[in-house]
């Protein structure tokens, strides 16, 4: 809601047109011949003899896959595959005309139908790279593991032939699963890519690509990088909902009206939909979709409706032409773009799919217009080479094939990481655990010095402690709190670092829904902190794209409730990619996400658990402005993707346990060390985010009337989480109630209780009480503290369950007897 | 279907009955009307009649096993129909299902230790809350500190109160739990082990890093000070440090020597025997002219070469002790907390001063020897303690169903032994003396005295059984009719 951008009634209401003009979109224009094309200069006879050979190294890289699923060998040499194969027969036309018009610096990205895709892009990097570069990378990867076991299947001295092994063999590797794998075999074939090539990330979610292929453009556009990205994704995924936020997220007019200079105009990002026909064994046409072709979909997000074209992806000329079109537009800062490739999947869903759901006639008729086949003829036709010379080729590339085939098969040249011995070794690569302060050499672009940012100096005239010098609390006006904390850990990293970015829901003029951001609206440009279109998908998997490509990124969650609006990006996408890439990428992704109360059932849930639950995020969950600003602080310094939560409870509160207030330096909380905020010796409470305070009240009532002391520990984070403290703690006093406002049923706060019960039993004086909400809906907030843990219920739960208080008359149920009639229940 | 046949509910006020007799085993085709088992309260008998008609799957009790009412008792049905999930308990399910066919065997708790015979023992009550069922709770003839589950309410201990108690030589299953449903929970133990602090003492603990001792020096047993120093000496001297209480021993003020492992396993076993007892000490002198006349006659019969043995006062004693015990089967007994091993022998502990400290070795079935075999035998033994040559297995204090600790021969007139657990007394001896006795008529003489003190355990027994036994010995003594 940029002040800048007038909505006019006048305009609005009574505007001049009175329809709304969708441009025409071109459906199968191409039309040239081969012929036409060696004459307009466009192509060598070399290039495309090149085409041919590129088509020809899917198709049988391809059908190898397929005889090794289906047959169990490839050329009488046995192998069984269990993994998935997905294969994309067919589609070669389509994939060649996509990477023919790219350079090393265009990204792709792709789905889990991509194998042809990373082979015409890889190929064309090899193609266009020079020999020394393409060497370097080679003799770099893996620290030449790779290359090394290629050269076994090449004994030439022709740097771009070992390329081409290089990338064969490096693909089946990490399709076998094996280490000398572009991903040392933990990404497979759906996940398989290779980034000095350009080739990015492949995704198994379908149309998990269309979101994070937006961030990978956001990132070139941010730090200037060259270069365009392509969204690879089949029909099937325009109907996926990230795919549709990716489209509108990289369609937003702010691009070009509220983002300055060098960076205006619009996102190099292009949707190009390989449109087999088919989404499993739905037809997309005709049944499960209603657009009549995808390249409708570009009218939807854009005025120029994306400047959509329908292609002949069985013509690889009409591709390229095309794509050099897009290329042009994206590069005129048009974008995004949107192209509809016209394909056809030979094989199934996978070898499994016995293609019930088509006939034999529709499949032999495509096969009779196959593309390989056709564009050959054309070349004969054009007198570019003739058929021997096609068939040389073949043979020539399927021998290639077969060589790589055998060596990605052979387990002394290509072992399989031994996780059984080497226990460890997975879990050391779920995090890159790095500390970096600035992730871009640039420097950063920002409005105003620091010092002069209002935010800045109202801070500065703060008490940053809650008692003054005097030992009188400090008004809330003048109190130094939580969000005062998160602001300038995040403002100092701006100043670091140009990579930084962040954006969200209400964002910039509003500072935040909770005003942690005011201020920072002064300090930044547009681009880098904006507000996103209510789209959550997009929000967590653009910064998911934008961290792949090495910025660092702050996406903010409004509400706690809006992560199941994301679940895939959150939960599949951005846990994932650091140990699925072999740790080639890193995720420097903080997710801020701000946990509600007072809003009912969808804005007021604690999901801290569900984050805990995925492996490869680390969760923190701060309740003190002096842990906020230090654990945000570790956050943005390190690469691995971090949900950060934040109590809307707690915005407005003061530091009440660092007596030397909150320090005005940088310093960091490492992620995982609980927190003693009180200390004593007759029970632990160990405490997840907010709930921290009424705890805090409980420990006086226990004192004040039962003269017992309770030690109070915040666990400040959830993932990683170092118990040391906790069971010292418990040795100490023998009993331990551990409260959060998560539902209780199936939340961390079980996790912690199970796994203490298993580290001090012997020092247990009674079972770990868990004390978390009641497994409701959250009822509004009148009704709320039915709901969440109250003080009492700390007292409560000590007398029922760890130690009978004397005369102590309970206000709510936390008896065993109970629980067991709520679990009968289900509540 | 299987049906499971429950313990009748006999009135308001019953709560269980013991079941005389199972009429049908497991594998009997019963049928309708057939008695099934007879039963009695503590007022009446009856006889539960079959309501079914088929075969008894499993039966999960044994004859004279106290049972609930409304328990599960029997199942009828068909053979190869399941009933495990009739059983009374998970834990019953196993061992109960298929009783032995020698009822006099199943169900009860058969000791397997050293110097227990199944003939010699005779199961007195069930463990408390067992209920007749195949008990754990003496496996190997030791008791198990664990109570067992579903027993009585202080049954549940804290993991963090057993191991305290366990520290503190405390049995948690004779503790009163304060916890949640009774368990039994830190502060129980710490409570049981408490005793009162002197000022200093409490600053010294204040201080921390001491363990006060469960007693110590002070009145009524008040820790000191002084017994904090001594733990702390202890400890700095097991790590080897120089501490303060070191340079005590550096000036000579004291010596520090280990505790020989002997001297630790009777420390502990004295320590753990009042902590873990009602002891107390009745006393009462037995006219010892009938005795010292013996002694005189087996001298003689010695030096005339009638018989082979010195007999001793403490032997003439002991031989009247064994007649005691024979007619008080209580006293020569193990108390084992909720049951008692009532024995039909008397395996007579006898306490030795050896260099190597207190031993107390066993003679077994001592009521099957003359007198001069037992004072050959209880030479023998002590002989043996002192040579070190003892078989082991005599000086388990689960061996001697009674010890006699004879100080006479020091001058010692009256004092508290120790009793040697589970045995439920001892009788301390003392020296002779004499004192004025109404001989009648007026007349008053000194007679010699013996002087006999028996420690019991108010447990197992009480003051008027422990008094008529006492009595008894020193009638034994006073009438005892040995011919050399």
């Amino acid at each position: 809601m940029p002040k800048a951008l007038y909505i006019d009634p006048e305009v609005t209401l009574r505007p001049q047109e009175h329809e709304l003009k969708l441009p025409a979109i071109p459906v199968m224009k191409y039309n040239k011949t081969v012929k036409e094309e060696i004459e307009s200069g466009r192509f060598t006879k070399e290039d495309l003899l090149r085409i041919f050979r590129d088509m020809s190294y899917i198709r049988e890289f391809e059908t190898m896959l397929n005889l090794v699923k289906t047959t169990g060998g490839y050329n009488g040499v046995p192998y069984n595959n269990p993994g998935p194969a997905h294969l994309s027969a067919g589609q070669e036309a389509a994939a060649v005309g996509m990477a023919y018009a790219l350079d090393t610096d265009d990204f792709i990205f792709g789905s889990h139908r991509s194998h042809g895709e990373i082979l015409a892009k890889g190929l064309r990097s090899i193609q266009i790279l020079p020999e020394e570069e393409l060497k370097r990378v080679m003799d770099e990867f893996w620290d030449g593991a790779t290359v090394a076991v290629a050269k076994k299947a090449y004994s030439g001295n022709d740097t771009k032939e070992l390329g081409i092994r290089f990338l064969l063999y490096g693909a089946m590797a990490e399709i076998f699963a094996r280490t000398t794998g572009f991903n040392k075999g933990l990404g497979g074939s759906m996940h398989t890519f290779f980034t000095p090539f350009g080739i990015y990330p492949n995704n198994a979610i379908v149309g998990g690509s269309g979101s994070i292929a937006v961030g990978a453009a956001l990132y070139k556009k941010v730090n200037r990088k060259k270069g365009i990205v392509v969204a690879n994704l089949g029909d099937g995924a325009m109907a996926r909902g990230p795919v549709l936020e990716g489209m509108t997220f990289a369609s937003m007019d702010q691009f070009n009206t509220l983002w300055e200079g060098d960076m205006k105009g619009g996102l190099p990002v292009l949707f190009n939909v390989m449109d087999n026909q088919y989404a499993m064994g739905g037809q997309t046409k005709g049944e499960t979709m209603g657009y009549t072709f995808p390249a409708r979909l570009g009218a939807g997000f854009k005025a120029d409706a994306m400047d959509a074209e329908r292609v002949d992806g069985y013509n690889p000329l009409a591709v390229i032409d095309a794509f050099y079109r897009k290329k042009a537009y994206l590069l005129e800062k048009k974008g995004p773009a949107l192209l509809d490739v016209v394909t056809y999947r030979y094989s199934g869903h996978s070898p499994s799919d016995q293609s019930s759901y088509r006939t034999k006639e529709e499949i032999e008729a495509w096969e009779k217009e196959d593309c390989i086949v056709a564009f050959g003829k054309k070349l004969i036709e054009a007198g570019v080479a003739d058929q021997a010379a096609l068939d040389a080729i073949r043979a020539e590339v399927n021998a290639n094939i077969f060589e790589c085939y055998k060596l990605a098969i052979d387990e002394e040249v290509s072992p399989r990481m031994d996780l059984v011995k080497q226990d460890e070794l997975l879990g050391e690569m779920m995090f890159s655990n790095q500390s970096v302060d600035s992730l871009s050499d640039a420097k950063p672009d920002v409005l105003m010095p620091l010092e002069e940012n209002p935010r800045v100096k109202q801070i500065a005239g703060k008490e940053r402690f809650w008692l003054d010098k005097d030992g009188k609390p400090v008004s809330s006006m003048k109190s130094y709190n939580f969000r005062d904390g998160v602001f300038e850990a995040i403002v100092d990293r701006f100043y670091k670092d140009a990579s930084l970015i962040a954006y969200g829901e209400e964002n910039r003029e509003w500072g935040g829904a909770f005003a942690v951001y005011r201020g920072l609206t002064e300090a930044l440009p547009y681009h880098r902190l904006f507000n996103s279109p209510i789209a959550e998908a997009a929000i967590i998997g653009t910064a998911i794209g934008y961290a792949m490509c090495g910025g660092r990124v702050i996406p903010e969650i409004m509400y706690c409730d809006f992560l199941g609006c994301c679940g895939d990006e959150i939960f599949n996408q951005l846990p994932k990619w650091q140990a699925m890439s072999g740790n080639i990428l890193k995720m420097p992704v903080v997710v801020r996400v701000s946990v509600g109360s007072k809003y009912g059932a969808q804005h007021s849930q604690d999901w801290t658990s569900l984050c805990t639950h995925i492996p490869g995020l680390k969760v923190c969950f701060p309740a003190t402005p002096y842990d906020a600003k230090g654990l945000m602080n570790a956050a943005l310094q390190g690469t691995d993707p971090v949900i950060f939560f934040e109590s809307q409870r707690l915005y407005g509160i003061g530091e009440k346990f660092h007596e030397d207030g909150v320090p005005e330096g940088y310093y960091e909380i490492p992620i995982g060390e609980p927190d003693v905020k009180r200390t004593g010796k007759d029970v632990t409470i160990l405490t997840i985010g907010a709930t921290l305070y009424r705890a805090l009240e409980a420990a006086d009532i226990l004192k004040e009337k039962y003269g017992m002391e309770a030690e109070v520990i915040d666990a400040r984070s959830l993932v990683p989480f170092n118990y040391d403290k906790v069971i010292e703690s418990v040795k100490k006093t023998g009993r331990i109630i551990i409260a959060g406002d998560a539902c209780a049923r199936g939340s961390y706060l079980n996790d912690l209780a199970a796994n203490i019960s298993e580290m001090a039993f012997d020092y247990l004086d009674a079972a770990p009480v868990v004390l978390g909400s009641r497994n409701w809906i959250t009822p509004c907030h009148e009704l709320e503290e039915a709901f969440f843990p109250q003080p009492s219920w700390f007292l409560d739960a000590i007398h029922e369950k760890v130690v009978p208080l004397k005369d102590y008359v309970p206000t709510s149920n936390q008896t065993v007897a109970q629980m067991r009639l709520h679990a009968r229940k289900g509540i | 279907m299987a049906q499971v046949v429950i313990m009748p509910k006999q009135g308001q006020s019953v709560e269980s009955c013991i079941v005389t007799e199972f009429k049908k085993k497991v594998g009997d085709k019963v049928s309708v009307g057939d008695i099934l088992f007879s039963y009695e309260t503590d007022k009446a008998s009856f006889e539960e009649e079959s309501k079914f008609e088929g075969t008894v799957l499993a039966c999960f009790f044994n004859d004279n096993d106290e049972i609930p009412c409304l328990e599960n008792v029997m199942v009828i049905g068909e053979p190869g129909e399941s009933f495990d999930e009739f059983a009374p308990d998970a834990g019953a399910a196993a061992s109960g299902t298929a009783p032995s066919e020698d009822s006099s065997q199943a169900g009860i708790s058969r000791p397997a230790g050293a110097g227990l015979r199944g003939s010699e023992v005779v199961e007195l009550e069930r463990p408390q809350g067992v209920w007749g069922r195949p008990s754990p709770q003496f496996e190997g003839g030791v008791e198990r500190s664990e109570t067992v589950p579903g027993g009585t309410s202080s049954a549940a201990a804290s993991p963090r109160a057993k191991r305290l108690a366990e520290k503190k030589g405390i049995d948690p299953c004779q503790l009163a739990g304060s916890g949640p449903g009774g368990r039994v929970i830190e502060r129980d133990v710490l409570a049981a082990a408490a005793s009162p602090l002197s000022g200093l003492a409490k600053a010294m603990m204040a201080e921390g890093g001491l363990q006060a001792p469960a007693a110590g020096s002070g009145i009524g047993g008040m820790v000191r000070g002084g017994d904090l120093e001594q733990i702390l000496r202890c400890a700095q001297d097991d790590r080897g440090a120089q501490g303060p209480a070191a340079t005590g021993a550096a000036s000579g003020e004291f010596t520090v020597e280990k505790m020989s492992n002997m001297r630790k396993l009777i420390a502990k076993s004295m320590y753990n025997s009042l902590q873990n007892s009602a002891q107390l000490t009745h006393m009462l002198g037995a006219d010892a002219r009938k005795i010292q006349a013996l002694r005189k006659k087996a001298k003689k019969a010695l030096e005339e070469g009638k018989i082979d043995a010195n007999v001793t006062i403490n032997d003439f004693v002991c031989f009247a002790v064994i007649k005691a015990l024979q007619k008080f089967p209580k006293v020569n007994s193990h108390c084992l907390g909720d049951s008692m091993r009532i024995f039909n022998t008397v395996n007579l502990g006898c306490a030795v001063d050896t260099e190597r400290g207190l031993m107390v070795p066993c003679i077994k079935h001592a009521e099957t020897l003359s007198i001069t075999e037992l004072s050959k035998a209880l030479k023998q033994v002590a002989d043996d303690c002192r040579k070190g040559s003892i078989n082991p297995d005599l000086l388990s204090s689960e061996a001697a169903s009674f010890t006699v600790s004879n100080l006479g021969g020091f001058g010692v007139e009256w004092f508290t032994p120790v009793i040697n657990l589970p045995q439920s007394g001892i009788l301390g001896v003392g020296t002779i003396v004499p004192r004025p006795k109404d001989l009648g008529s007026g007349v008053y003489a000194f007679v010699p005295y013996l002087g006999l003190s028996l420690t019991y355990d108010h447990r197992a027994l009480d003051g008027g059984e422990a008094t008529r036994f006492l009595k008894q010995v020193a009638t034994e003594i006073e009438n005892l009719e040995i011919d050399f």
